[in-house]
């Protein structure tokens, strides 16, 4: 076709494994330079601390994240998320600091005779065309949720994200706070994703990872969440809830991480706790859906971590 | 320069930063076995062991290969089979076969891993699955692919003895089965169409000099009607063809065009306002396309909105007023309620393609169709050619589901541009265009009245459809409710609502499925609101004596018989069962006709027929061996071909019918020769007769054509026309007519039971268990047969639960275009299937045996809404039920 809306040119775009940027290529999403990463020896594998904290390296694969038993003990939320993403042929290519850093899977971003926020254009055709796979969330311009499964499980271990020009970025700083419809990340343009730290994991916490998709595996998640608890004598010493799918920056449910500090771990408070998942939501007119599910997703979560 | 080894031997890589592995593998070392279906790393048909990893090839750049061991399906059977590819072909766990060497890489590597770790232990349902989660395929043979998986980790599969039940098996399972988009002449270029970005405008000039003259470009056409006008986004505007795609892509661009913008209107509701744009005024009308499988007949056209078509109707006044006093009366027993279904894309793996070469003035075009002698006659026409100069091949086809059957654009633009280059030219469309432009079951809204007398028979239905047809016609869902289900009286009124989007096409059961959805409900609720158990109703109501004895057996199914009361559970996760009913009409092609001869003392079987999956090499090669008393890879089946005798085409299940007949005559007749030419007759008591006869034969040959049925026929069989009187008579003799096409006595019949688990809190339906009863008279092969019944399933599976093809309302475009947003089921979402073939009731075809392929599809998304109702109580009147519907469903509020 004739008329493309290309994004706006950059000094070139840094290229891991290719998984995502490769069918921007090919269907003319993304044009411009291409830069290959050429990993330096601290980019890969996985890089233990004497305190039991871990230091991976961007170029890890998916698959590694995924399969590593020292990491899935320690981690559980992480190793869990890295199992439950995408396909087990993306999986072996697939890196870590490409997944924080891929661009939005919205359907009117990744066509190229469409023009959107995200590629320069005025306004986002999603919010005011169809968005049934959209944001509950309403926190910016653009409605596209953000596509990392592995973002919402980093900001649940409260990681920390080095990069060739800066250290220690939050997921928050990493990906912006969703208001910004330009980008998928706060990456400067020349900057690069190099290392993710996760700090020691708390004594006796429990980790887990779930989607609400239609079919049975390999689809983007309508919602997601990993959580994280400490229960103790029978009460929450500690909660930690993530979720994606539902904003343009993964989100921390902080109202019903507050609902059960200190309570009993039961179904009733589980069940309070979880309507509280959706405080601040602001769902658009196709997604309202999204907050039952998320409401769900964080009940099954919590009701399985306090068995 | 850098290289890989792939399958043991040192290839060079491209310098291009933006090559992909897969087009190195396919295009530079023609390695065709690996397949480009969805490109984005969804379908796992091009998957590669990238050292011994699988690795998605279509996303990765073929520099990250530099140095690395590569291993394709051509490399995994290279010295002897696999293990798993032996099971695949024994378990039958394929049908089109276009996505089998990615399943067979990912499995070789799975098995492997897994053998080397546990030995022979069996891996579960669950971890199959999950190591196959990145594999889709579309026919939905997943139950055989368990099964294989299964069995070859259990070692069943180390050693050489087995048969494999289809024919190409071999060739599917190693790779070397060669599709349309696989064909690679000398000097073939690539031709790509530009295509509309306006759903509605007149295109004034469009100018193709630039493109023509740019480098590696040797043609630019024009795709435009006389009208210059298109109706779709997406619709065809000019072409080009090129030395590569890279080329093609910039002579596209580098067309100017000048366009009119003209209104627009999208989409069922939209498309009927009364001050609508029109998509066809009265002049254009012929242009709109045909969604189904034979021509249409005439009706009013205002506006937008053509129909009512209501031939099949019986006394609707009186079912109007009939159920006009029910309403007023607050009668318990009318039953009510709107439907819709979604829009269902065909996604044929392999895409629409066509690779066209003129020799001289004789044409050879490779397509991937349903239909290759009908084809060569439309190609002929067109283009005014003799048919002894046009010759259409597909050898092998990667599914078509009723998308395939006519002379597509891919076709005729891939003649014309390698007339005007002078060199073969392929054109393959790309997913996009795969999931937007080749045709879709239409979306339908459906209201729906039924009515029980107080005697507790079926008194009247009153049913209108009203189809999304985009720029086609020719809908027809509430008509089929005329021929089940017999009743006083009948309102049944079928709408096309034209609107600026793609046309749609004949889909598997055209009309069936979404027929079925309502009507099955509607009958459901019936039950309930009589307090009868719903297959005694059915039984009571639908005398068919084919469903009467599937009813029959449906009715003593554990499942069934064990089932609980409705909604009487509360938790989370909720089950239930149940029941619907799917019919198709048995159609057969006049004319069609079968050469089996004797050459070198073996046997062959030639049509001009195809095998899309279906299994139509096997049913042939079975038929003939069995007649002769020979093992079925002892013959040769030649298909695939339109220089062969007069074919069927793959669509309407008719080729089992319509080969078989002629065969069995032709068999006949080629005994009768060989015996006459005998110099010796076989030793009395001999156990293999033919064989011996066989060997001495001369090189003799005879054919037969497709005769009519026999009249005499089983008590209750007939034809499903009879229901319909006068206009049945009528509707039967226009389809003999005008599109080839009879309708037998006797109605191929489907009865599912089936059931869910419901899992409230996330919206998620699982299907657990099906049972598939089906008569289609006697099973010819039957693991084929099964392959088709539980693919069937899982088709419907998926047309009920996760399939939607989605639009931009305002603009046209279609934005499921990819694979990952247009969801069709995969292996994990597979139930445990049962089928049931009841062989009885088409004695009265020579050979017994009907088609399969539309009948096993029909009933399935009914039985999965009314399991969901019989689980919850809640009945789901959109489809498909995905989480966003089933969840506000529960919550008594309308989805978005």
């Amino acid at each position: 076709m004739t008329a493309s809306a290309m994004t706006s040119t950059q000094p070139g775009e840094f290229r891991a494994a290719g998984t995502d940027l490769s069918e921007r290529r090919r269907s003319g999403v993304s044009t411009g330079p291409l830069i290959d990463i050429a990993a330096a020896p601290d980019m890969i594998g996985m890089h233990w601390g004497a305190d039991g904290s871990v230091r991976l390296g961007a170029f890890t694969t998916i698959a590694a994240i995924a399969a590593d038993a020292r990491l899935a003990a320690a981690y559980p939320g992480i190793a869990a998320s890295a199992q439950g993403l995408a396909t087990p042929q993306v999986r072996h290519l697939a890196t870590l600091g490409g997944n924080l850093a891929q661009r939005s899977r919205c359907w009117y971003f990744r066509n190229p005779h469409i023009a959107c926020l995200r590629k320069g254009g005025p306004d986002c055709p999603a919010r005011s065309g169809n968005h049934l796979y959209h944001v509950a969330f309403d926190l910016g311009p653009c409605v596209a949720p953000h596509p990392s499964t592995m973002a919402a499980a980093l900001l649940a271990y409260d990681a920390k994200v080095m990069t060739d020009q800066r250290s220690s970025l939050t997921i928050g700083e990493l990906l912006g706070d969703g208001r910004n419809g330009g980008s998928d990340n706060a990456l400067l343009p020349d900057e690069m994703i190099k290392s993710v730290e996760l700090p020691s994991p708390l004594q006796a916490e429990r980790a887990l990872y779930k989607r609400a998709i239609s079919r049975t595996h390999a689809e983007w998640p309508l919602v997601e969440a990993c959580a994280r608890a400490v229960v103790k004598d029978g009460t929450f010493q500690f909660v930690r809830l993530a979720a994606g799918g539902i904003a343009p920056v993964p989100l921390r449910l902080a109202a019903a991480e507050a609902a059960l500090q200190g309570k009993d771990a039961n179904a009733a408070n589980i069940a309070s706790a979880a309507e509280q998942a959706t405080a601040g939501a602001k769902p658009l007119p196709m997604t309202g859906y999204k907050l039952d599910l998320l409401k769900g997703v964080v009940r099954d979560l919590l009701e399985e971590i306090a068995e | 320069m850098s290289t890989m080894t792939i399958n043991g031997k040192l290839a060079p890589l491209p310098d291009d930063p933006d090559a992909l592995l897969v087009d190195v593998v396919r295009d530079a070392l023609d390695l065709t076995g690996t397949k480009l279906v969805c490109g984005a790393g969804v379908c796992g048909a091009c998957t590669v062991l990238v050292d011994g990893e699988p690795a998605v090839s279509c996303l990765m750049p073929a520099r990250s290969a530099a140095d690395q061991n590569v291993t394709t399906v051509e490399g995994i059977g290279a010295e002897k089979l696999h293990p798993v590819q032996k099971a695949f072909m024994a378990h039958d766990a394929l049908q089109c076969g276009f996505c089998t060497p990615g399943f067979i890489v990912e499995a070789a590597a799975f098995h492997d891993s897994w053998r080397a770790a546990k030995g022979t232990a069996v891996p579960s349902r669950e971890e199959i699955g999950a190591a196959l989660s990145g594999h889709l395929c579309r026919c939905g043979a997943y139950d055989g692919i368990f099964r294989a998986v299964a069995d070859a980790c259990a070692g069943r599969f180390d050693g050489e003895e087995f048969v494999p039940p289809r024919m190409e098996a071999r060739d599917k399972v190693t790779g070397s089965a060669k599709y349309t988009v696989d064909i690679h002449h000398d000097g073939q270029l690539e031709g790509m169409i530009l295509r509309s970005p306006f759903a509605h405008a007149r295109i004034g000039e469009l100018d193709l000099t630039a493109a023509r003259a740019m480098p590696g470009v040797s043609a630019a056409i024009s795709l435009l009607g006389d009208d210059r006008v298109v109706r779709y986004v997406g619709q065809p505007i000019a072409a080009v063809a090129a030395k590569d795609r890279k080329s093609a892509l910039a002579a596209i661009a580098a067309i100017k065009l000048v366009s009119e913008r003209l209104p627009s209107v999208i989409g069922l509701d939209e498309a009927r306002r009364a001050d609508a744009p029109v998509v066809f005024e009265k002049s254009t009308r012929k242009k709109a396309g045909n969604v189904s499988e034979g021509a249409g007949s005439p009706a009013s056209w205002k506006g937008n909105i053509r129909g009512p078509s209501a031939a099949f109707s019986k006394k609707p006044k009186k079912v109007r007023s009939w159920i006009d006093s029910a309403r007023s009366a607050n009668s318990p027993l009318l039953v009510e309620g709107t439907f819709r279904t979604g829009t269902q894309q065909h996604a044929c793996l392999e895409p629409h393609a066509a690779v066209a070469r003129f020799e001289g003035d004789r044409l050879t075009v490779h397509v991937s169709t349903q239909a290759v002698f009908h084809l060569m006659e439309l190609i002929a026409k067109r283009y005014k050619l003799d048919h002894d100069k046009v010759r259409v091949i597909a050898d092998h086809v990667g599914g078509g589901f009723g998308s395939k059957a006519a002379l597509g654009v891919e076709t005729t633009t891939a003649i014309e541009l390698a007339r005007e280059a002078k060199a073969p030219v392929r054109v393959a469309y790309d997913r996009h265009e795969e999931l937007s432009v080749t045709g879709y079951r239409p979306a339908a809204e459906m209201k729906i009245a039924l009515l029980p007398s107080d005697q507790g028979e079926l008194k009247a239905l009153s049913f209108t459809a009203y189809a999304d047809t985009g720029a086609a016609t020719n809908s027809t869902i509430a008509a089929l409710a005329r021929l089940i289900y017999p009743a006083e009286g009948k309102e049944l009124a079928d709408f096309d609502v034209i609107s600026n989007l793609p046309a749609g096409a004949p889909f598997r059961g055209p009309g069936g499925p979404p027929m079925a959805f309502a009507l099955e409900q509607a009958i459901d609720e019936a039950a309930v609101r009589m307090n009868i158990d719903a297959i005694a109703l059915r039984k009571r109501w639908d005398p068919d004596p084919n469903r009467q004895r599937l009813y029959d057996w449906a009715s003593s199914l554990e499942v069934w018989r064990d089932r609980k009361p409705i909604s009487a559970q509360s938790g989370r996760y909720r089950r239930g069962v149940g029941v619907a009913t799917g019919y198709w009409l048995y159609l057969w092609q006049p004319g069609s006709k079968v050469e089996v001869a004797v050459k070198g003392g073996r046997l062959i079987a030639s049509t001009a027929t195809q095998d899309i999956g279906t299994g139509t090499r096997t049913v042939i090669a079975n038929t003939l061996a069995r007649e002769f008393g020979l093992e079925p890879h002892e013959v040769e089946v030649r298909i695939g071909d339109s220089k062969l005798p007069e074919g069927p085409g793959s669509g309407g299940s008719r080729v089992t019918a319509s080969v078989i007949p002629p065969m069995l005559l032709a068999i006949e007749q080629l005994k009768a020769a060989i015996q006459q030419n005998a110099k010796r007759q076989p030793v009395p008591g001999s156990n293999a007769p033919w064989r011996e006869m066989l060997a001495a034969s001369p090189d003799l040959a005879a054919s037969g054509v497709r005769p009519e049925d026999s009249r005499q026929m089983a008590p209750g069989i007939q034809s499903p026309l009879k229901q319909a009187g006068f206009m049945g008579w009528i509707f039967g003799w226009m389809m003999r007519r005008f599109s080839n096409l009879a309708i037998g006595a006797g109605v191929p019949s489907s009865v599912q039971v089936v059931e869910v688990e419901i899992d409230t809190w996330l919206g998620h339906v699982s299907v657990v268990n099906v049972h598939t009863g089906i008569a289609v008279g006697k099973i010819v092969a039957p693991a084929l047969a099964r392959s088709q019944a539980t693919g069937a399933v899982i088709q419907g599976i998926g047309y009920a639960l996760y399939e939607a093809r989605e639009v931009d309302s305002r603009t046209g475009d279609v934005l499921s275009g990819g694979m990952e947003d247009y969801r069709i089921p995969g292996i994990a979402d597979t139930p445990m299937i049962d089928v049931h073939f009841d062989q009885r009731g088409f004695d009265h075809v020579l050979g017994g045996s009907v088609g399969i392929g539309e009948v096993a599809t029909v009933p399935t998304s009914p039985a999965v809404a009314n399991a969901i109702h019989h689980a919850t109580g809640v009945r789901l009147t959109e489809l498909p039920i995905r989480p966003d519907r089933l969840v506000a469903a529960l919550k008594g509020r309308v989805a978005a």
